[in-house]
């Protein structure tokens, strides 16, 4: 019999049912979306670096190591395995495209997985196997011809498999490319055959020779510490290299990153969405249970004992609980589906083979955790009306007396009128009512200042840094020639710099104590090489000290005036630099002027004449294809690779395309929130005030006073509602951009339009929430409402 | 002169299969500043005439004129007006605002009586000067009733409609308050119809009707209506 009253309750209270039902969902729905998303990224992700032996660490040595080197280092204790390996930029012939050029001579090393066609040969003399979202992209079909040339090397043969490799999960260029683009950045990687051929046929009799000194790196699995490897690595080989472990690469160490901003958003979205189910779930079953309070009385004046009457009760809130959770996670599902599938969000940007979505065991609990405290809160309800005797339960609830407001002792609170007076109690009578409410208009506006905000803070950096610090058209790669020095390279550079009027800069791999970190020496000629300060503004690099990168000057605690020692990779030189500033920077930066660089020595040698500093870059402002045709270019083409400004920024379209998206389902999710919760607070309101409208109906007043009167209530409320929200919602994003500082740079930015689409979007739903009750006053029936007892 | 008038009024409620008349081809005339009394067994229809009079609800047929003002086919906005300008109520279970005091419950009615009284002086005459600024759970039945008669009185209304307004006092409370009404509306000019069931009540009217199914079954005039204070309730 109970059975058919809850389902009836349920049927009666249904706004209230609906609106719990909802804010569970959309709770549990998120928490359990962001959390799944980073615990199935990390599951899939570790899965296909092991599936394709994804290297622990990377021994790099640019002279290049040879056949006994790796037997030396395979005989290492703690090395389980290595390999040769090579991966170079190689451009396409007949494209403009560029693709890494990758061999491994193990295959149990920095290897792939198949996606379709013939198996890895690693004796096969003309075989490729392509990276088959480039292969997608540029419409290459297995079978078809493939020539690569790098340096003066040239490759041709035929592409037998697609494949897809750890070593390129995340397929950037370098690291300065914030997003991959497949159209124009792949991978291939070819047997070590084919490229010894490549090497004989250029060197002839010493294409032997050559080849053995060609591979820079030994990738090696192992499970020792960095610091063991490195000790035995150095000894085994006799001299001081730079090793890489897999958290210094930009596919180990972003996707990572990737997890740790799930993590960041598991935490600190559904904290919104769940406080306010479960400050919903208290509000509904308390006015529940007071409402039900004479029936209570009445079951147990028939003689049903308390423990069933409050498990009929509590089973309102399991109900709710369980249905929402369900809705809850159908919705996780689909969350972590949006973002984590081949097509999705993550795959512009990270690519695997596998994309499972894992459930993890502790989001089970958690949800399980959340329905027994929403069960309780039913409980703990339905116990208050329960206590004492069956007489005191049937009286109904007397709510507890009102006292006068303080601010009634302002002689101003006589001049208000009776509307304003009547709000400003109801507002305090109900102090949960109005609190809730603003609750949620609050989450609401948070939600749509972090949505808008985050996409202002994102274009707006993208936007700062490549349209006006970042100005070049073209930036030219100059490849690291195993035949030329360091000064013949530098020559180039000078060349092509002052015949293009280009800017020029040399990355240098220092450590500061363990970490690589990349020092960026930078000629300036015509500036349109800018830098961006830590307040976003666009500066000079200074000629008397570094700029530091804000990662950088956290990690290293370093301030304005201080000096601190950097060691290129694999030398014992030290340089000591003053700080002279502070950048954005995309990647983990110090950059320093040629000048600069100039006095800075070390045993009395000047960095620029070390034999690190070998420039690699150089931007100019002409575009790729004016100069493809001058006379510059084509002297020295064979060492050069082109990438454009337009290439760049357009890798960033897709990436903006999925954040608008999420934007879009977040703005969704903040109306969602703020109609279902100010839609049952105003039912809840009007239901409470039912007869005191009634009366003023009967007195005479219009519908419309008594719906302005509504209204006006619900507008005082928005109005702090926004205004708290605003910040609130700016403190969320820069707490958001701190957790995320070790990934990004980025600078809160809002514009104008986030506050006033925020402010309008929450006026809006408060304005038609308040409509919708309000149009309830139509249909107060004041013979009944007056008839009951008080 | 008549201030209200009814002819053949109707009014019906449909549920489902079952009509119920709860007023049946009534007709009636009320003088100006008269106390009448409407007595009838509950469910007879005598809340139903009240309503209708008091523009809270609209007859199915027939016709209601109340000062001059066909009320029988108005719009809720002009019922509102309507409600605001001629009639005063009076219920068994008060209503008042909860969450305004003494005062403001009576000044309300400033904010949309054309004609409002000033609430400090009915309060005063109610005699509840000293309660001005206290809020209603903190006054008596008797207290609270007094503050619903000086609400209605405050709008300067034409006619006082009043449903049981004893119904939920004590005797003693329900002399004082009863007394109270008649003398405010004696001097005041009113017009003043009670709705109860309470036969003592009707000893004290200037016309008696009494209503059963729908149908009004008798008036009568009282040419001698006793005094409350001689009435033994």
């Amino acid at each position: 019999m109970l059975l058919k009253k809850l389902i009836r309750t349920i049927g009666r209270y249904k706004a209230q049912f609906i609106s719990m039902i909802i804010m569970i969902t959309l709770g549990i729905g998120v928490f359990l979306g962001f959390n799944m998303e980073w615990v199935s990224l990390n599951k899939n992700t570790e899965k296909f670096l092991s599936d394709t032996h994804f290297a622990d660490y990377r021994i790099v040595n640019e002279n290049g190591f040879s056949k006994s080197d790796l037997e030396k280092l395979s005989a290492v204790e703690g090395v389980d395995k290595a390999s040769r390996y090579i991966s170079v930029n190689a451009e396409v012939k007949g494209t403009a495209n560029t693709l890494g050029l990758t061999v491994t001579e193990n295959r149990e090393v920095s290897f792939f997985t198949l996606m379709s066609g013939d198996e890895y040969d690693s004796t096969s003399e003309d075989g490729m196997w392509l990276f088959d979202k480039y292969a997608q992209r540029n419409n290459v079909k297995i079978g078809d011809p493939l020539t690569v040339t790098y340096k003066d090397f040239e490759l041709t043969g035929t592409v037998r498999g697609l494949i897809e490799s750890g070593e390129y999960m995340i397929c950037v260029r370098d690291e300065t490319q914030l997003m991959p683009d497949f159209n124009t950045y792949g991978y291939v990687y070819v047997s070590p055959v084919m490229l010894k051929n490549a090497v004989i046929k250029k060197y002839g009799v010493f294409g032997e020779m050559a080849y053995d000194k060609l591979y820079p790196q030994i990738n090696v699995l192992s499970d020792l510490s960095k610091s063991q490897i490195t000790e035995k690595t150095e000894r085994a080989l006799g001299k001081t290299l730079l090793i890489l472990s897999k958290n210094e690469t930009i596919s180990y160490s972003e996707a990572k990153g990737e997890e740790e901003e799930g993590k960041t958003m598991g935490l600190v979205l559904p904290v919104v969405f769940l406080a306010i189910a479960v400050l919903t779930m208290v509000t509904t079953m308390h006015r529940l249970t007071v409402n039900e309070k004479t029936q209570i009385g009445t079951l147990k004046a028939l003689g049903v004992k308390d423990g069933k009457i409050s498990a009929h009760y509590t089973s309102y809130a399991l109900f709710i609980g369980v249905i929402g959770s369900l809705l809850g996670l159908g919705l996780g599902y689909f969350v972590c589906w949006f973002m984590l599938n081949p097509d999705g969000m993550m795959g512009t940007y990270i690519v695997m083979p596998e994309w499972k979505l894992y459930l993890p065991w502790w989001c089970a609990l958690v949800v399980a955790l959340i329905v027994g405290f929403l069960t309780l809160i039913g409980y703990l309800s339905v116990k208050k009306m329960l206590s004492g005797t069956a007489s005191d339960a049937l009286r109904p609830y007397t709510p507890k007396k009102f006292k006068n407001l303080l601010i009634e002792k302002n002689k101003l609170w006589n001049k208000l009128s009776f509307g304003t007076k009547w709000n400003l109690r109801d507002l305090f009578r109900h102090k949960s009512r109005s609190f809730m409410t603003l609750i949620g208009l609050i989450g609401c506006m948070v939600l749509l200042v972090g949505a808008l905000g985050m996409n202002d803070t994102a274009t707006g950096f993208i936007n700062v840094f490549y349209q006006d610090v970042m100005n070049y058209e073209t930036r030219i790669y100059l490849s690291s020639d195993g035949d030329k020095t360091t000064q013949e390279t530098n020559a180039v550079a000078y060349d092509i710099a002052s015949k293009t009027n280009g800017d020029y800069s040399a990355s240098i791999s220092v450590t500061v104590t363990d970490e690589p970190i990349s020092l960026d020496v930078y000629g300036i000629r015509s500036g349109v090489v800018g830098f961006l300060s830590d307040d976003s503004k666009l500066i000079k690099l200074p000629t008397d000290g570094a700029l530091v990168c804000m990662r950088v000057a956290k990690d290293y605690n370093l301030k304005i005036g201080d000096e601190f020692t950097v060691s290129p990779y694999g030398t014992s030189e030290k340089y000591t630099m003053k700080v002279a500033g502070f950048n954005r920077s995309l990647s983990k930066s110090i950059s320093v002027s040629e000048e600069y660089a100039k006095t800075l020595q070390s045993d009395g040698v000047s960095l620029t004449d070390s034999s690190v500093y070998r420039i690699n870059s150089v931007y100019v402002s002409a575009d790729k294809e004016t100069l493809k045709t001058t006379e510059v270019y084509a002297s020295y083409k064979d060492g050069l690779t082109l990438q454009s400004h337009s290439d760049i920024v357009k890798s960033f379209e897709g990436f903006m395309d999925i954040l608008n998206l999420a934007i879009v389902v977040l703005i969704v999710f903040a109306v969602v929130l703020g109609v279902v919760v100010l839609y049952n607070l105003g039912v809840m309101s009007y239901t409470e005030r039912y007869r005191e409208m009634a009366t003023l109906k009967v007195v005479g007043f219009y519908d419309k006073q008594i719906g302005k009167l509504l209204i006006t209530q619900n507008l005082w409320l928005t109005v702090v509602g926004v205004a708290i929200g605003l910040f609130a919602g700016i403190g969320v994003l820069n707490v958001l951009m701190i957790m995320l500082a070790s990934e990004y740079e980025m600078q809160v930015v809002l514009g104008p339009i986030t506050y006033v689409v925020s402010i309008l979007l929450t006026f809006g739903v408060s304005l038609i929430v308040g409509l919708m009750v309000s149009a309830k006053n139509k249909k107060i029936n004041m013979v009944e409402a007056l008839k009951g007892a008080e | 002169m008549n201030i209200v008038e009814m002819r053949s009024v109707t009014k019906r409620y449909v549920a489902g299969e079952h009509t119920l008349n709860a007023l049946d081809g009534v007709n009636l005339d009320l003088e100006e500043g008269k106390f009448i009394v409407v007595l009838g067994q509950s469910g007879a229809g005598k809340s139903t005439l009240l309503n209708l009079l008091g523009g809270l609800d609209s007859p199915t047929e027939g016709k209601i004129i109340v000062d001059g003002q066909d009320i029988s086919k108005l719009t809720r906005d002009q019922l509102a007006e309507y409600r605001a300008s001629k009639v005063g109520f009076v219920f068994q279970f008060y209503n008042l605002i909860p969450t305004l005091t003494v005062l403001e419950n009576v000044a309300l009615v400033k904010e949309i009586a054309p004609n409002a009284l000033d609430p400090k002086k009915i309060l005063e005459e109610v005699g509840l000067s000293d309660h001005l600024n206290n809020f209603p759970s903190e006054l008596s039945g008797g207290e609270q009733q007094r503050v619903s008669i000086a609400r209605a009185i405050a709008k300067n209304p034409k006619i006082l409609l009043c449903d049981e307004p004893t119904g939920a006092l004590d005797s003693e409370t329900g002399v004082v308050v009863l007394k109270l009404l008649l003398s405010m509306a004696k001097n005041y000019g009113k017009t003043i119809v009670i709705v109860t069931h309470n036969q003592n009540i009707a000893k004290m009217a200037d016309v008696v009707i009494r209503v059963r199914s729908g149908k009004i079954t008798s008036l009568e005039e009282n040419q001698t209506p006793t005094a409350v204070e001689d009435i033994e309730w």
